[in-house]
């Protein structure tokens, strides 16, 4: 698993970052961000977007100028000790991440599917299989997440039955609540687009890396399109009454979903998104594991099972709707600081360094 | 340009002397050795009886022996017959009398001695293709017999750059195993890979194959198969010129060739012959008929055990009136009937063939009927099982099909234990298992993942000869062009 037998083309950045971008999140976003601004929330999903396509920006930059991942880079702007702080923080945040996806999806199982399910062994045959994915190496996991999309992507042709029954008037009248609204609305939505920093660490396994920029940038796009979407249809077809009861407002879509062969489409739904679920998670396990054989000099093996151990065993500590409700809010404050700010941050950071070196020089 | 394999040095140090050899064989008694007595010298004639063919010895070789030469080395010059050694070796005396050459020592000389090849070359008439007949298209299938098999595809491709290099391998079977490519065309890699790999056998034995096959994959646990089994001489022809590599094995009748992507399998070579909208109609066919093999059985279990809402209300009487009065759940009314028909498919295959087909028949008529009637087990399930296995038997290569078959019982227990979901993470499963292996070196999944447009001309659909004009992007070829570009019809 060296890192030149590794290599992914760059066109599959896109959908690495669609995929984790479009995960759990889809399935519940809209009655957090409904409920700070109302019919306006499209446009929180849009500048939200925007505010990640430019640490997208930020991102590449900072990597295009040192030309490792993000671990390196902290070490070199840091020094050992500070720079080893910083990674293991962000190697915890993305293991809480990958923790929380998985979650979040088996409350979904447990509410509509399945109430009495054994949690700990759903969690461990998930790990399972995450185990037999990252053991193949980045090139597989890039591979699960490009079938994550291509796979599901069948749904969204289910989004024609509501369809049917949506009032665009209520998105009018435009720009009714005040900005503190938006930004908090805009806040919300970042939950559902964090995760391209994991970008920051397969960018040394990219071919062709300094120019995939533009590949990310349209995944981003791709992502807010579908959030933008669904925010729209979710706002023309629920009042903003009744989406505060919805926990999950996409997958109460479903319900409305008739087809000749089968009652109750959720069912599928559900079943289906074990494959846009489990790609994710795999990929924020890759990446911490990564992060900590830069520190650790264990075998791979050893490494993913102790990651996978901590992943079943802290999944089944969270227990009841609130626990997961403050444990997401948690993960996607720090998230919410470390993916824009910190990036932007080190991009000012790195520059004025190197700028030091060539007044230097 | 033969290589020999690892138990060749062992060998060297055996044999002592001529005298000693031919004592150790006459102990068989298929062992024949006579002397014939002319003018000049005597020849003492050693050969197998059961190895060589009479009609060679009787009419090129005896009557010629008359020829005055003094020594052997003259005698070489004066026969005239192809193919004459004249060797100082006991070792390669004692292995070229096994491979079916007659031996002339002179009676006062036994250190030296000249061969004369002289072997049976009896084998199958070139028949119909049992396994991969085609309606259309050459009916020719490979036989036994090396030689016969190499002047089928040389036939059809009469160019010089296709080079066949051999390879003895099995220390007690000592079967040639030759590799074929296209030079120019094959990827070096590709054929450097599999020649090592070939060389670097240590078996005593190579009886088929799929012996080579299974020992030389990539992924051998795995349970697909990553080299192509055909018999049709046709496939591999065209196969080289697409810059695959091809392995032929004495005394098999089946050549494998790699490296192979997960769609191949699902292309019948009678593609080829059908217009292109047929051909991608049949193999979309095949393809979702191999889907609904995996799952419908799996899904029947899941819906029947957990997941009843789903459904439709129109078949829910029909359903539970075929499942009422079944003393069974789901999975074991569905472990039932699969393993009924795995093992009528097992007894037909076991029995002879006057016999088997009888069973065939009235196995599936009789016990099908007899167990919905008795109650065991509900029609539906066994139109849905019996759909199941005909959809397992769409594959057009044949170790496919037994994969297929396989596959279904895990995604069974799975949506025993799990539902819906138990089937969603056992597809999971079997597709990260599709991402993690490789034949040859290059990913399975082509060009599915990493997706390459080009090569997904010929994938699940099959699009005409002038849009496939460049050869896969998998194979790696040196040369690309397939198709000649049209010239300018201005000169």
């Amino acid at each position: 698993m060296n890192d030149k037998s590794d290599q992914i083309s760059p066109f599959l950045v896109f959908f690495l970052i669609v995929k984790i971008q479009v995960g759990v999140g889809v399935l519940g976003f809209q009655r957090i961000i409904i409920q700070s601004a109302g019919h306006d929330a499209w446009m929180a999903v849009i500048i939200s977007g925007v505010v990640f396509s430019l640490g997208i920006w930020g991102m590449y930059n900072l990597l295009n100028r040192h030309d490792m991942d993000l671990i390196g880079i902290q070490k070199r702007l840091f020094g050992k000790r500070l720079g080893g702080l910083l990674n293991i923080i962000w190697i915890l945040y993305w293991l809480m991440v990958g923790i929380s996806v998985l979650r979040s999806y088996l409350e979904i199982v447990q509410s509509w599917v399945f109430p009495q399910i054994n949690t700990w062994m759903v969690t461990s045959i998930f790990a399972l299989l995450i185990y037999y994915v990252v053991l193949g190496g980045f090139r597989v996991v890039a591979g699960i997440c490009f079938l994550g999309i291509s796979i599901p992507s069948y749904l969204i042709l289910t989004f024609y039955f509501p369809l049917e029954f949506t009032h665009f008037r209520n998105l009018l009248p435009i720009w009714d609540h005040s900005l503190k609204d938006m930004a908090l609305a805009s806040k919300q939505m970042s939950y559902s687009y964090l995760g391209v920093s994991t970008l920051m660490m397969y960018y040394p396994l990219v071919k062709h890396r300094k120019s995939s920029q533009k590949w990310a940038q349209l995944g981003n796009l791709i992502s807010v399109f579908l959030y933008l979407c669904l925010t729209i249809l979710t706002i023309g077809y629920y009042s903003e009454d009744q989406i505060s009861r919805y926990i999950w407002a996409t997958l109460s879509f479903w319900g409305i979903v008739q087809m000749p062969f089968v009652e109750r489409f959720e069912y599928i739904g559900i079943a289906t998104w074990v494959l846009v679920l489990v790609p994710s998670v795999c990929l924020y396990m890759w990446v911490s594991a990564r992060g900590i054989s830069q520190y650790f000099k264990m075998k791979q093996k050893t490494i993913y099972a102790l990651l996978l151990i901590l992943l079943v065993v802290m999944t089944n500590l969270i227990k009841g709707r609130e626990m997961i409700n403050q444990f997401v809010d948690y993960i996607s404050n720090l998230g919410l600081i470390l993916e824009i700010p910190y990036v932007l941050f080190l991009v000012c950071l790195s520059t004025v360094m190197s700028n030091k070196k060539e007044d230097k020089k | 340009m033969k290589r020999y394999s690892f138990f060749k040095k062992q060998e060297n140090h055996k044999s002592t002397d001529f005298t000693d050899v031919l004592e150790h064989l006459q102990k068989s008694k298929d062992f024949t050795s006579f002397t014939l007595n002319f003018e000049n010298e005597i020849y003492c004639v050693s050969f197998f009886d059961t190895l060589i063919d009479k009609d060679i010895m009787h009419r090129d070789l005896l009557p010629f022996l008359h020829t005055n030469s003094s020594t052997l080395e003259e005698l070489v010059h004066n026969l005239p017959i192809e193919g004459l050694v004249f060797t100082k070796k006991p070792a390669e005396l004692q292995s070229q009398l096994l491979m079916g050459y007659i031996a002339i020592t002179l009676n006062n000389q036994s250190d030296q001695a000249v061969l004369v090849k002289a072997a049976n070359n009896t084998s199958r008439q070139v028949t119909l293709p049992e396994v991969e007949f085609s309606v259309v298209g050459p009916k020719e299938a490979l036989v036994e017999s090396l030689d016969t098999n190499l002047y089928l595809i040389r036939k059809r491709l009469p160019i010089a750059e296709l080079a066949v290099e051999e390879i003895i391998v099995g220390k007690l079977s000592k079967t040639r195993v030759a590799v074929l490519h296209i030079e120019g065309i094959a990827n070096s890699e590709n054929v450097e890979t599999v020649i090592q790999r070939i060389s670097d056998l240590r078996v005593n034995q190579i009886i088929d194959s799929s012996y080579i096959s299974q020992m030389i994959v990539d992924n051998k646990n795995s349970p697909f198969p990553q080299f192509i089994d055909t018999e049709r001489p046709d496939r591999l022809a065209a196969v080289l010129g697409e810059g695959k590599v091809v392995i032929l094995v004495d005394g098999a009748p089946h050549g494998l060739l790699g490296p192979s992507t997960f769609f191949e399998y699902f292309a019948a070579f009678e593609d080829y012959f059908l217009n292109w909208t047929i051909a991608s109609f049949f193999r979309l066919i095949r393809f979702f008929a191999v889907l609904f093999s995996i799952l419908m059985t799996p899904i029947y279990v899941a819906v029947l055990t957990y997941h009843y809402e789903l459904i439709p209300k129109d078949l829910v009487s029909t359903l539970v009136i075929s499942r009422s009065g079944i003393p069974f759940p789901p999975i074991l009314e569905a472990l039932i009937l699969e393993l009924a028909i795995e093992l009528l498919r097992e007894a037909g295959a076991r029995l002879p063939t006057k016999v088997g087909q009888t069973i065939g028949i009235v196995g599936g008529i009789v016990i099908g009927t007899a167990s919905v009637e008795a109650g065991l087990t509900s029609n539906v399930l066994l139109i849905l099982v019996a759909l199941s296995a005909l959809g397992s038997f769409t594959t057009p290569v044949y170790q496919m099909g037994n994969t297929i078959r396989l596959i279904r019982f895990p995604l069974l227990l799975m949506a025993y234990f799990l539902g819906l979901l138990g089937i969603a993470i056992s597809f999971c499963f079997l597709l990260v298992h599709l991402l993690r292996i490789s034949s040859l070196g290059r990913p399975f999944l082509e060009p599915l993942y990493p997706p390459r447009i080009y090569d997904m001309r010929d994938a699940l659909i099959r699009l005409p000869f002038f849009l496939q004009a460049k050869r896969p992007i998998e194979v790696q070829t040196e040369d690309t062009v397939r198709l000649e570009p049209k010239e300018d019809s201005k000169d």
